[in-house]
């Protein structure tokens, strides 16, 4: 547009705008009155409302090789894909430490106690194949909230969806769900859990997958005990952290190393048809290996397993004192 | 703060426009069907976070402005999209009369130039003039002022006028209604 004078420059954004439907209305007005002055950029105009005109066309008509519903199909298959391998997580401080909190669309997936660490690197969530970890936030810190009220001892039950997909095995989620059933303010033992899950023998491999619980507090793998009474481990060397969140549930342990819990404190329940409750002085039955015995905090906790007290040593009129 | 509404309604409300945004920024259906993929798949990272009262549409088109973006940052990508703007014009040249003849030519010679433009020239002329885009969403897209959005879309006005300069348009293609 060489030699065009000064004011017709000066005007042709605003030309091109106008033109265009896409001027201010100061602007439409300056064009109006310049082009009933200017037969030049009169032309320039109506050329460009051509131009408008055939863009405006350009909307409706379909480019070739265009392949929207192909492109939707392969989007759902991938969106899919990314649902279930999406695990969204928040790390927390905590009375017990860093504390992660991870969960996929299926539920919880991992609690994980992180020490002084505040990092994903810490977690084994980082080292999961199959799952793309995703920093997240408010649903989670609504687990948070709960997790705290649980470990003041404020709230008994986590009732969360759990997704078990971070368990190494079938057989750990057979061991997780078992657990997860033995209530709040009861124990019972590794051989317990085994024979629940119809694998008598494999009480090792319980206490191992029970090692690698992906969901600690939530599937209550401290509630799990040996059959002597000890404590025996939790989360590699946590026993402290085992007795601190036993202690919450009112079930003591004694603080040396080899810490066991005070059995002489609790209700013993071994199953029997009457579903009968009883002391820890009826009988031997203290004495005895706890095997498949359940230890109880509290008579509330025993009733509303739906047992009954012995009717031999009555622990509806000898409550054990608290 | 979650998004208001369910994610599969976002998909069904504005895959197919963003899937023609790419189709016509990049020339290539199937760039364009991956990176709308990647799109919505972005945005379901993300959508948790989005507030209720967000523009999802603009911020979909935020999205796909920065893939593609990123997509051309390899000469060999742009230049493989301009031969795709070319071989497209050969492919579509319609047969008919006259007037939709020459329609038809200058469609293409337009939608030639519209796929030769600089990137984000590009992308301000397809959002503002084919999807209809405020200026603010299109500066927010192109990290840049809706000013210098609006200044895109002039330039990408000229060129079109420009590549146009001596060829008729057929009078009733004006009468179109935008």
């Amino acid at each position: 547009m060489k030699g065009k004078p000064q004011s017709c420059l000066e005007i042709e954004s605003d030309l091109v705008a106008a033109a265009t439907g896409d001027a201010e209305p100061g602007a439409a007005r300056r064009v109006e009155r310049h082009i009933d002055s200017c037969p030049l950029c009169r032309g320039e105009f109506h050329r460009y409302r051509e131009i408008d005109g055939m863009v405006g066309v350009l909307r409706g008509v379909p480019l070739a090789g265009e392949s929207v519903a192909r492109a939707r199909e392969g989007l759902e298959s991938r969106l899919a894909d990314l649902r279930s391998r999406l695990v969204s997580y928040r790390i927390f401080p905590s009375p017990l430490g860093n504390i992660l909190i991870a969960r996929s669309e299926h539920g919880v997936s991992l609690v994980e106690y992180l020490g002084q660490r505040s990092d994903l690197a810490a977690s084994r969530l980082s080292r999961a194949s199959g799952v793309e970890p995703q920093e997240d936030g408010a649903e989670i810190e609504a687990l948070y909230r709960e997790l705290l009220e649980y470990l003041r001892g404020d709230r008994t039950r986590l009732e969360w969806a759990l997704d078990l997909r971070l368990a190494r095995s079938d057989f750990h989620r057979a061991v997780l769900r078992a657990t997860a059933a033995v209530p709040y303010g009861a124990v019972t033992s590794y051989s317990g859990i085994a024979a629940e899950i119809g694998r008598p023998a494999a009480t090792r491999a319980v206490a191992q997958a029970l090692r690698w619980n992906p969901l600690p507090i939530v599937v209550p793998c401290h509630r799990i005990i040996g059959t002597s009474g000890a404590l025996t481990g939790y989360s590699g060397n946590k026993i402290g952290l085992k007795q601190q969140l036993l202690g919450v549930e009112g079930i003591h342990a004694d603080g040396s190393r080899d810490s066991h819990v005070a059995r002489e404190s609790l209700y013993h329940y071994e199953r029997n048809e009457q579903r009968e409750y009883c002391l820890p002085t009826c009988g031997d039955i203290a004495r005895r290996p706890i095997g498949r015995v359940t230890l109880m905090a509290s008579r509330d906790l025993a009733a509303s397993l739906g047992l009954v007290p012995c009717t031999s040593c009555r622990p509806d009129l000898h409550p054990l004192a608290v | 703060m979650m998004g208001a509404q369910p994610f599969e309604t976002i998909v069904g409300a504005h895959h197919a426009e963003i899937y023609r945004y790419i189709r016509r920024v990049t020339s290539r259906a199937t760039e364009a069907e991956d990176l709308s993929q990647e799109t919505f798949l972005r945005a379901y990272r993300a959508y948790r976070t989005l507030g209720p009262e967000a523009n999802v549409r603009a911020w979909l088109f935020a999205i796909a402005t920065n893939l593609t973006r990123n997509h051309f940052r390899s000469e060999k990508r742009r230049r493989v999209a301009h031969q795709a703007a070319s071989v497209e014009r050969r492919e579509t040249d319609p047969d008919g009369p006259e007037d939709a003849a020459r329609f038809g030519e200058a469609r293409m010679l337009v939608e030639t130039t519209v796929g030769r433009l600089p990137l984000k020239q590009r992308q301000a002329f397809i959002m503002r003039k084919i999807h209809d885009l405020d200026y603010e969403a299109i500066g927010q897209s192109l990290d840049c002022s809706s000013e210098s959005a609006r200044a895109h879309v002039f330039q990408a006005l000229r060129k079109i006028r420009l590549s146009l300069d001596g060829r008729a348009l057929p009078p009733t293609i004006t009468e179109q209604p935008r």
